[in-house]
């Protein structure tokens, strides 16, 4: 959610502050949790060597997604902006390649965490609710802090090479902590 | 209580109410409009309407006409936006990013017939409240576009001899209308002794910002204080020739466009010139698409015109 208000941030000097963007981009990030959990819900329930290798490439794809917003967001915005008159279209097409794989891929993780917790013997019903709990106050915190700390105090490209560090880190140690899960059974 | 003291405090309480009332003549109506950017009121009372949006701080007034004297500037920081005149006195080609209740439109018309202008306003609501309750009937010489300002400057490429950045939601300015890539892009479409002109706060932290972006793009600067307002009106020039920023010949403006002249006091708007706070400005970052903590340097303490 953080990730979302910067996002506006960057939209808004080439398609402006209007509802249309707002939509635009709430629809895209919807889009992209709804198919990063159906994804992370097929990952986790892979067997384990495939399991592994498609959490590192997942993760490998998020990193390498929010590099392409943080370093050539901008750049893009611009030829974006130029190449589609149609501002409906240019914001589709503009959230579609900066937005829509960093969501995807990250929110991805949610279910393997579910089932990580699942897998040793948290009872399922009581793990999805843990991680959406945690998910949604993180979502929270993040929102919080980008509102009245970080976009106060920082530049917006600043704010987005610190996402990428944070998001490297974070799906590093995820990465490696899910691979201590045990094997599933594909169904 | 007797029944005598009792009478007599009944009297009192009637004479009270009947003088308040009195004091405060009740509207003609009262209207709530909740649009897809703005909590706007109308109301009219008398013959003046006025056209108010809700904020955190409170209501306020966006914009006022008096419908049996539409050349009357009834909000006091309009009569400031014609400081322009100064400096390019004929006009031809103006953009005005805001519409609001269209006030200033009437009396520039009045004042420059020949020319043209183009107005840009987000909020459709704002655009059909103008023509039905405030009574602006645009004309082919002063169309009125219906999209995001910063979005109207880029795509469009006409030059312009004014353009005017007078663009508020409810006491707010949105960031992308606030940094020094949007003042660049204004820059680019004026004429080369065009003039641009912005309303700012001058009681918030983010009035040094402003003037300090502002300076970062245009070379001479002029300030124009409306007032006991908090409204200060800034005249910047994209051109570094030097006879541009020169001060104001009321004179010069009287003998070149009597018609304004009769609508403006133009010796109590040349006397609105501000010395440029130098030190203040240098002390405050310059907003950036990058960097724009608009709504956070906004303090809101004051409006453009008056808090209710």
């Amino acid at each position: 959610m953080g990730f979302q208000l910067l996002a506006s941030r960057l939209l808004n000097p080439f398609f402006g502050s209007s509802l249309i963007v707002w939509a635009w981009l709430i629809s895209t990030f919807l889009a992209a949790f709804s198919l990063g959990s159906i994804i992370g819900g097929w990952i986790s329930n892979a067997p384990a060597r495939h399991r592994q290798r498609a959490q590192w490439i997942v993760g490998a794809l998020a990193v390498a997604s929010l590099a392409f917003t943080a370093f050539f967001g901008r750049a893009m915005l611009g030829q974006i902006e130029i190449a589609f008159a149609e501002i409906t279209t240019g914001l589709l097409v503009a959230c579609l390649a900066l937005f829509f794989l960093p969501v995807t891929t990250l929110s991805s993780f949610g279910p393997q965490c579910v089932q990580y917790l699942a897998s040793r013997g948290t009872p399922p019903g009581k793990a999805s609710g843990l991680i959406y709990g945690v998910s949604t106050l993180g979502n929270i915190a993040g929102v919080m802090l980008t509102a009245f700390v970080l976009i106060p105090h920082l530049p917006v490209s600043t704010l987005l090479y610190l996402w990428l560090v944070v998001a490297l880190v974070n799906l590093t140690a995820l990465n490696l902590l899910l691979r201590s899960s045990p094997t599933n059974s594909a169904p | 209580m007797k029944p005598r003291r009792y009478l007599i405090c009944c009297f009192v309480l009637f004479l009270s109410i009947a003088f308040s009332s009195r004091a405060v003549e009740a509207p003609d109506y009262i209207e709530n409009h909740d649009t897809l950017y703005n909590n706007l009121t109308v109301e009219k009372r008398g013959t003046v309407v006025e056209l108010r949006a809700r904020s955190r701080a409170g209501e306020y007034l966006e914009s006022a006409v008096d419908l049996a004297d539409p050349l009357r500037l009834v909000v006091p920081y309009t009569r400031s936006l014609f400081a322009a005149a100064f400096f390019e006195p004929k006009p031809r080609n103006v953009l005005m990013i805001g519409l609001g209740g269209a006030g200033f439109h009437r009396v520039f018309m009045h004042a420059f017939p020949s020319a043209r202008l183009q107005s840009v306003e987000l909020d459709p609501k704002v655009w059909e409240l103008c023509q039905t309750k405030l009574a602006f009937k645009p004309t082919s010489q002063t169309p009125v576009a219906v999209m995001d300002g910063r979005l109207f400057v880029k795509r469009n490429r006409e030059i312009w001899d004014w353009l005017i950045l007078d663009a508020f939601r409810g006491g707010f300015v949105p960031p992308h209308l606030k940094t020094q890539e949007f003042y660049r892009e204004c820059a680019a479409r004026l004429s080369t002794r065009g003039v641009f002109v912005t309303n700012l706060h001058q009681d918030t932290e983010l009035f040094a910002a402003d003037l300090r972006t502002i300076q970062s793009v245009f070379p001479h600067v002029l300030l124009f204080q409306t007032h006991g307002r908090g409204n200060v009106i800034v005249c910047a020039f994209k051109s570094a020739a030097s006879d541009l920023a020169r001060a104001p010949d009321i004179a010069a403006l009287e003998k070149s466009n009597p018609k304004l002249a009769s609508k403006l006091d133009l010796d109590a708007l040349a006397a609105e010139l501000l010395p440029f706070p130098a030190e203040l400005a240098a002390k405050a970052r310059i907003l950036t698409d990058d960097f724009s903590p608009v709504e956070f340097l906004d303090a809101l303490k004051t409006n453009n015109t008056n808090a209710r």
